[in-house]
């Protein structure tokens, strides 16, 4: 058990809205950027539409990939969403209504990653050792070279030009446009996870092998930070671009990257899972940051400002997938199919 | 290396392009054993896979510690068995079909490395596949074809229909020399009961040794030994110091590690009513006391399976231990 009695916590932070029951494990689940909307595929590859209605929900069933399916993304418009299949294919799904649209072959048995891009109407996807960017039309107009090895995953760059694939032995910055040549950044490792800093100074890792990787952006320069008690399976920072939290075993650890970034400098760790952590999730706008276990403890933390957890509940299930609203909003995705969606009265905003 | 009852199963089958991994795979799929099975290739042969789970994945190596082969992993098998986790109610078995050229140890040691792996899944056993009409052509051209053997629980040697009576024997002689802990099965067209190829608990510690009355005479047997891949067995009766024996065995490992592929043996320690049984792969080591002995059994026997083995020092050491 967790060192937190969430029976004492602030139950003012953290309310439960609704829940549905899809009954089958939540892989990925995403928000509409623009709608009180939520979208979810499953392992077995089912895909959900849900409309929040504040007090309560209404989902149905919009479609399915065969064999299941790996993640989703909504373009930046609220438009569309794509899902990505075990099927080989990546299926683009009409946002409001929940239509399919289209099929696209995306080149490999199994599409692990898609991602549409946060500036352009650009959707990548990664299959097997494949990245393909397809525009508005459906042309794939980028296609990489092959890579060491299968995609693991994907991270557009936030304000700037290029994607980021994380593979084996380090991560290759594409840039979106066939006559330039990709940047490479070379390491010895396996990733599990990548992500840009907000202001796209740094490219981050987490790793199989226990540790985490900053690329210096600008520099091409990267460091390494070790002493992880396992792999390294989520990176998340906060808003400013100043923290980083990374996760592994029971303990997610803080990074201070601002000014010259986390070099020398001591990552703080923070303690009150008794279980692996399965989630970490900052806040978009403000200063939480959510963190679910392996034994279905969700806790929400103020870690820049406290060591202590501050708000948290005990789920029904382990959560699978933790997604932010605006930041006063949380859906997890669950193992046992539940959806739950969270108001969150957040202390203070901003304050950094 | 603990293996839990929970875990769900893997069988690794490995062989040469040919071998007949597929055609076994999908009598394995059609076998009316009421199991469901998810399978793994690392290659889409000609012959289709009959299956509505098979997930195709490319071969991706990479060393959890720098420099140290008996760390190599497989991270594309732990991305798709990470996923096949999430939904691990539904199939109670998995097959792992490696390319003709695989080494099957980062196969074997991602099931004892990583720790997500370890808790879902347990090793069954690697099934080798030998194309006995074919095989002499390649097993001396390079490490895949005896790295396949040497790491094998089970070696099927196939398409016996085309070779003469003879020509097996002594192939089924080499093999043996490599590998005196596998059992070997002669196949056409890779036709096998399903208890030699499943559920045969070739890196259970219950199971080690047990059940195979033929072990000890197959490693005493002096057969000629492969220039560079051999089996070295030692039984010998006498008890055992503990630490002694944890001792030499450590420096063992630390030393030549990378050439041992496998180990396993039940041995007699000092002052213990129970048998002591291991297994290994490479530096990975896994131990423990066992049920108490029989009545006349008591003795030590072990198998050491690898590259460039020296005999005589390996008998010598072991026996160092001896009180």
């Amino acid at each position: 058990m967790p060192d937190v009695d969430v029976s004492k916590l602030n139950r003012g932070l953290i309310a439960e809205s609704w829940f549905v029951a899809l009954e089958d494990y939540i892989i990925d689940l995403a928000w509409s950027p623009v709608a009180p909307k939520l979208a979810a595929v499953t392992v077995e590859g089912a895909v959900f539409l849900i409309d929040d209605l504040g007090d309560s929900a209404y989902f149905k069933q919009i479609g399915q990939h065969r064999g299941g399916a790996n993640s989703l993304s909504w373009r930046r418009d609220g438009g569309e969403f794509a899902t990505a299949g075990h099927d080989g294919l990546v299926k683009i799904w009409e946002g409001d209504s929940g239509q399919e649209i289209c099929s696209i072959e995306a080149g490999g048995a199994w599409v692990a990653k898609t991602l549409y891009s946060p500036r352009r109407n650009v959707l990548a996807t990664a299959a097997g050792k494949h990245l393909k960017l397809w525009n508005d039309k459906r042309i794939a107009f980028y296609s990489s070279s092959k890579h060491a090895s299968t995609i693991a995953d994907l991270a557009w760059n936030p304000i700037g030009p290029g994607i980021a694939a994380a593979a084996k032995n380090g991560v290759t910055l594409h840039l979106s446009d066939e006559t330039a040549e990709p940047r490479k950044f070379h390491w010895k490792g396996s990733s599990l996870a990548v992500s840009w800093s907000p202001n796209a100074h740094y490219i981050v890792t987490g790793e199989q092998n226990a540790t985490v990787h900053f690329v210096y952006v600008k520099s091409g320069e990267h460091a390494q930070i070790r002493g992880f008690s396992t792999k390294v399976f989520e990176v998340s920072w906060d808003a400013s671009g100043r923290w980083l939290a990374t996760g592994s075993g029971d303990t997610f650890l803080l990074c201070d990257c601002g000014h010259e970034g986390p070099a020398g400098r001591q990552p703080r760790p923070f303690q009150s899972h008794s279980n692996k952590l399965a989630q970490l999730a900052f806040q978009p706008d403000g200063e939480l940051l959510a963190s679910a276990d392996a034994d279905a403890f969700l806790f929400l933390w103020q870690p820049i400002k406290h060591d202590k957890v501050v708000g948290g509940v005990l789920l029904s299930s382990p959560a699978s997938c933790v997604r932010w609203c605006d930041g006063d909003k949380l859906a997890v995705g669950q193992e046992d199919g539940r959806i739950v969606v969270f108001q969150i009265h957040t202390v203070s905003k901003g304050g950094k | 290396m603990s293996v839990a009852n929970s875990t769900v199963p893997v069988t690794v089958l490995t062989g040469f392009l040919g071998s007949g991994k597929t055609t076994l795979l999908n009598r394995i799929l059609s076998e009316n054993h009421g199991k469901r099975i998810a399978v793994i290739e690392n290659e889409f042969g000609e012959i289709g896979v009959d299956n509505d789970l098979v997930i195709a994945t490319e071969e991706e190596i990479f060393e959890m510690n720098n420099g140290c082969i008996c760390c190599n992993v497989r991270g594309d098998l732990i991305r798709i068995l990470g996923n096949l986790m999430k939904r691990r109610d539904k199939f109670e078995h998995i097959m792992i079909e490696t390319t003709g050229m695989a080494d099957p140890g980062p196969v074997a040691q991602t099931f004892f490395m990583d720790d997500e792996m370890r808790e879902a899944f347990s090793l069954d056993g690697v099934v080798t596949l030998v194309d006995a009409k074919h095989v002499a052509l390649h097993i001396d051209d390079g490490e895949e074809v005896k790295e396949q053997i040497a790491f094998a629980d089970v070696v099927l040697l196939n398409k016996t229909d085309l070779v003469s009576s003879d020509d097996l024997d002594r192939l089924e002689d080499r093999i043996q020399s490599m590998n005196a802990a596998a059992r070997i099965h002669r196949t056409r067209e890779a036709v096998v009961e399903m208890e030699h190829v499943i559920n045969i608990g070739g890196f259970d510690l219950d199971r080690a040794l047990e059940e195979d009355p033929n072990f000890t005479r197959r490693y005493r047997s002096e057969h000629p030994h492969d220039k560079a891949i051999s089996s070295v067995g030692i039984s010998t009766p006498g008890d055992l110091h503990p630490e002694k024996f944890h001792a030499w065995l450590q420096n063992l490992l630390e030393n030549q590690g990378p050439d041992i592929f496998r180990m396993k043996g039940v041995l007699s320690f000092s002052g213990a009513e129970e048998r002591y049984v291991f297994q290994g792969v490479h530096m990975l080591f896994d131990g423990r006391m066992d049920r108490p002995w029989r009545k006349g059994e008591r003795a030590n026997s072990l198998v050491f399976i690898g590259r460039n083995l020296d005999r005589i020092a390996l008998n010598a050491g072991f026996n160092a231990c001896l009180t």
